[in-house]
């Protein structure tokens, strides 16, 4: 079968099953989705309905029980762990909603972690850095720890960590629940920013109706499956 | 892997607490053995010194272990984020051997210290004794530690490799 190169991840006929207390959950059941490179996607749905569990398996943080998902051309559903650890570093970029700074670490150490396993040179690693906080207008605070910054600060350097690796998808889960109206105006704008600018494929979990004017597409889950 | 190892150790020393209670322990339980097993040289194979050695080595076994799954437990969710954003268990286990390392070299190097600062002020007040342990049995347990270190580590590590990356996704209780 030719695979489409603006595709840049597909999903398969996806199923994923948990087991909870003795019941067995669908998480999400027969998903079939095309997502194309440079898009703007945003997953929306009831608390429940599998769309956290939908962006791990996309990224490669969880296995589907059955079904294909071919990202960037390759299927990532039956990978080893050490080689999705390494399609995560090369080529995504992973945005939490608190946000998960180290917090021993100032901003722009937060941001070079990403790189440090990497065989780039020390200096080329915080150049990646700088250039990165520069994008997302935290330079000014590059040396203040997690505890010295708001929440809105807090997710900009979690950004600038996401895009520090230059990746071709940016997955964010619910980056604007812990914000303000104001803060998420302003993240989701950035995001909009580094997918126009970068032409980085963005997926966004969001339960929030107000957010879906960023995105390309919407994507909308109900009891695992897409409706 | 140096790299790793600078970081795992430039973060350690910024939790200080931890850091500097660990490092103490350590630093008592080299000297301990060492003394011990400078007495045990200089007197005999005394059972007392042989079963005091014992308990030592039995507790830095112990101790070692609790010490990396402190760290383990402490740092879960970070390991969990670094884990989401491209880590290898190999590199967060990196971080780990660099933190527990570190301390025990830390604590090696302070039992060194004393011996020296002990010794020139012995010397200077014209003591006949002035060195209270040789540098050998100070060298053997530095090596026997070591090797306890490095069981801890293996069995310590087990529990990174179970470590699930998903679990940075949880969100935090406010």
């Amino acid at each position: 079968m030719p695979v489409d190169k603006n595709v840049m991840i597909e999903a398969t006929d996806v199923n994923k099953e948990y087991r909870r207390a003795g019941a067995i959950i669908r998480a999400l059941i027969d998903i079939n989705v095309s997502i194309k490179a440079g898009e703007f996607i945003m997953i929306q749905g009831p608390t429940g309905c599998g769309k956290s569990t939908f962006l791990n398996v996309l990224s490669g943080l969880d296995l589907p029980d059955s079904g294909k998902i071919i990202f960037d051309g390759e299927n990532i559903a039956r990978a080893k762990e050490d080689r999705l650890s390494k399609i995560r570093r090369q080529k995504v970029g992973m945005v939490f909603q608190d946000f998960n700074l180290i917090k021993t670490l100032t901003a722009v150490e937060n941001t070079e972690s990403m790189l440090w396993p990497t065989v780039l040179s020390n200096k080329e690693i915080e150049n990646r850095a700088i250039a990165a906080l520069r994008d997302v207008n935290m330079l000014e605070r590059k040396d203040h720890f997690p505890v010295e910054m708001s929440g809105g600060e807090k997710q900009r350097i979690a950004i600038a960590r996401a895009i520090v690796g230059k990746p071709r998808v940016v997955f964010a889960d619910e980056p604007t629940g812990n914000l303000d109206p104001e803060s998420e105006k302003q993240i989701m704008e950035l995001l909009k920013q580094i997918n126009r600018d970068y032409e980085t494929t963005i997926l966004v979990v969001s339960h929030r109706d107000n957010v879906t004017k960023y995105a390309d597409r919407v994507i909308k889950m109900a009891n695992g499956r897409i409706v | 892997m140096p790299r790793l190892w600078s970081w795992g150790v430039k973060m350690l020393r910024r939790e200080k607490k931890m850091f500097a209670i660990f490092t103490l322990i350590y630093t008592i339980l080299i000297f301990l053995n060492s003394f011990f097993i400078h007495t045990t040289l200089q007197t005999g194979a005394g059972q007392t010194a042989l079963i005091y050695i014992g308990i030592f080595f039995g507790t830095s076994l112990l101790l070692s272990y609790f010490y990396a799954w402190l760290i383990i437990s402490r740092n879960k969710r970070i390991f969990a984020t670094l884990k989401c954003i491209g880590w290898t268990n190999g590199n967060v286990k990196s971080l780990v051997t660099g933190n527990i390392l570190y301390t025990t070299f830390l604590g090696f190097i302070i039992v060194i210290e004393i011996l020296f600062h002990y010794a020139a002020i012995m010397a200077y007040l014209g003591s006949p004794t002035p060195i209270l342990i040789d540098l050998l049995p100070v060298f053997a347990s530095f090596g026997v530690f070591l090797l306890v270190q490095l069981i801890a580590i293996f069995l310590g590590n087990r529990r990174v490799l179970k470590l699930r990356p998903m679990l940075a996704l949880k969100r935090v209780e406010a």
